[in-house]
């Protein structure tokens, strides 16, 4: 199987290149990450971040022909060839495919991602209804991969101040939270001309979650909620 | 809603959005029911005070609709933002003026 991977060492080399490869797949070899494990055995100057290998940690997201996905959980078979693997797109490269996560994690502390709520604990823990639970569904089971924030246009435009879907799906998590007393903080700090509305609802996002979440519709509940407040 | 909120502009866009689809909708059944053919006729219909209030009311919101629509492609790509304020304010003006000449129009002719 042919692949092609995008390589920069900023110590060695002014601008990146892509690099093709020729690798004979095993018969254990059915994800992108299988691959690269067998590719960095050929050429152990590849770099790329991995850790639990099962769609799990996030760490091995990358653009893969063109589309944001998680090489662990990406099946070869069907990809076109050669694979063209780069780093997420609109991230800084520190070297091959590994990219600066630094602003993604600032957008996502930004929005305080715990409870917040200073009312005094009860005996065992604080109780949610099934009801209040089930809220929480499709929201967290994000595990910070930053396919989605990496493929927004809107997060290209403004990588800065537009906190991106990831960090905005991560804050109605915790809005819509029955455990969490913080809702008119969290409104006001996300009603700003930049950090919420900036998302054009592309819905690049939605697309390319791997656990096939959606952060515009996650976006749309929380216009949806500072409507209400504010009305 | 703060000075910057961004959700003024989402209001703005959506209710604009609105008063456009109604009015098509309302001037799709008007000219369904028998259009003016004649340049006189269709100055002696927008001459109506009704009309003139309906094509008034089009104006602004088609202006609204426009400002917040540029403003978001002036605050995506124009960059910095001395050259962001300077674009936005000409976006401004010369869209106030088009909803002055608008309603001087309009008004000059139903009175």
């Amino acid at each position: 199987m042919r692949f092609r991977i995008y390589r920069f060492d900023p110590d060695k080399q002014a601008k990146p290149a892509l690099q093709d490869y020729e690798l004979q797949l095993g018969p254990s070899d059915h994800k992108v990450l299988d691959a690269l494990e067998r590719l960095r055995a050929q050429d152990d100057s590849i770099g790329y971040r991995r850790s639990c290998r099962e769609g799990v940690c996030g760490s091995d997201a990358m653009n893969i022909n063109g589309r944001n996905m998680l090489a662990c959980i990406t099946p070869l078979a069907g990809l076109r060839e050669p694979v063209t693997l780069r780093p997420l797109p609109g991230f800084p490269v520190i070297r091959d495919l590994i990219v600066d996560m630094t602003q993604f994690f600032r957008h996502y502390h930004e929005i305080r991602p715990y409870l917040v709520n200073h009312e005094p604990p009860p005996e065992r823990e604080r109780l949610q209804s099934p009801e209040e639970r089930d809220k929480l569904n499709g929201l967290y089971e994000c595990i910070l991969c930053a396919c989605c924030s990496s493929f927004c246009p809107s997060q290209w435009w403004n990588p800065e101040k537009f906190l991106g879907p990831a960090a905005l799906l991560q804050a109605e998590r915790f809005i819509i939270d029955s455990r969490d007393r913080a809702t008119p903080e969290r409104l006001a700090f996300l009603d700003d001309v930049y950090k919420l509305y900036r998302c054009r609802t592309i819905m690049n996002c939605t697309e390319v979650c791997p656990k096939n979440l959606s952060p515009a519709r996650a976006i749309e509940h929380i216009r949806i909620q500072q409507l209400r407040r504010s009305g | 809603m703060t000075l910057l909120s961004g959700q003024r502009a989402f209001v703005f866009q959506r209710l604009s959005a609105l008063v456009l689809l109604a009015y098509i909708a309302a001037a799709a059944v008007r000219l369904a029911l028998g259009a003016p053919v004649t340049l006189a006729q269709w100055q002696a219909w927008a001459a109506q005070p009704l009309a003139a209030a309906a094509l008034l009311v089009l104006a602004l919101a088609l202006v609204a609709h426009a400002w917040v629509g540029i403003r978001d492609v002036v605050l995506d790509y124009v960059r910095p933002f001395a050259v962001c304020v300077t674009v936005l304010g000409i976006a401004a003006t010369g869209l106030a003026l088009l909803a002055a000449w608008s309603a001087l129009i309009l008004v000059s002719h139903a009175l």
